[in-house]
């Protein structure tokens, strides 16, 4: 895997914990230091440390480097892509999933009982 | 239709069918039947372009057709492991998106098709119009709230 692919999963796994789901909901809002970030949770810094490093590990967040208090920042472009895929794929698969229950449904309706058929009837005339 | 991501970041996503574990079954690996639900909304699937080869190695090709403008895309797939009625596993060529079909059955409730998609990152990498920050930020609190 490339990097930037071992990037993007991690994105993923990033998302997937709460803590690190209000983080992001926060810097949304705007850049933010550790303190700042800690404040709502009932955590200690290192604890917070921990997630930010997961966070900016995937290259959701990025750390300013002269800044005193090394404010956090959330690249957006990077939450953008994840959703995108999130958005789209769990789209394809209610869509289909809904479909398939319409024809679950017609197949076992009694009166058009197409279930025990072999298979539909193609118009080949060989 | 439930959904979750796991601590490892696959996707998930379970629904429970009203019908027996063996037609559920069937209806995700024949074409007849793939035909009928596999696009999703504004697209058809034609059965001509349907291809499942229900073994491992073999190839599960679908071709959805944009009902709008008649463009096409075709998902590539190779079958990794085939547990009839019980598991499906295919693995998309172009993405790299690995996908497991679990049918549970649920006697009388029906059966329950649990999707997981794990190794997502190449997928994720298509290109998409970037949205603008303020969407993204609106689709991430829906996304939020869809959660459990």
């Amino acid at each position: 895997m490339t990097m930037l692919e071992d990037r993007l999963g991690a994105t993923f796994i990033a998302l997937a914990d709460p803590t690190r789901r209000a983080i992001v909901a926060r810097l949304a809002a705007g850049d933010a230091t550790v303190n700042e970030l800690a404040a709502p949770f009932d955590m200690t810094l290192p604890g917070i440390s921990k997630h930010l490093k997961v966070l900016e590990r995937c290259g959701l967040i990025t750390r300013t480097r002269h800044a005193q208090f090394r404010p956090c920042h959330l690249e957006a472009d990077v939450l953008d892509s994840a959703i995108d895929w999130m958005q789209q794929n769990r789209r394809i698969w209610s869509e289909r999933f809904d479909k398939l229950d319409s024809r679950l449904r017609e197949l076992q309706r009694p009166t058009n009982d197409v279930s025990q058929k072999p298979a539909r009837q193609r118009k080949s005339h060989e | 239709m439930s959904e979750a991501a796991s601590d490892t970041g696959d996707f998930i996503y379970t629904r429970v069918f009203d019908a027996p574990r063996e037609l559920v079954f069937r209806c995700m690996t024949e074409p007849e039947h793939l035909t009928h639900f596999w696009g999703p909304n504004g697209t058809t699937t034609p059965l001509d372009g349907i291809t499942v080869e229900v073994r491992p190695g073999g190839v599960f090709e679908t071709v959805m057709v944009n009902d709008a403008d008649g463009s096409s895309y075709t998902m590539r797939a190779v079958f990794v492991e085939v547990v009839e009625p019980e598991r499906l596993v295919w693995t998309d060529s172009t993405s790299g998106v690995t996908t497991t079909s679990t049918f549970t059955d649920l006697g009388a409730a029906g059966t329950e098709i649990t999707i997981r998609q794990s190794n997502v990152p190449e997928a994720f990498r298509t290109p998409q119009a970037r949205a603008g920050f303020a969407t993204s930020l609106d689709r991430f609190a829906v996304y939020l709230g869809t959660r459990p």
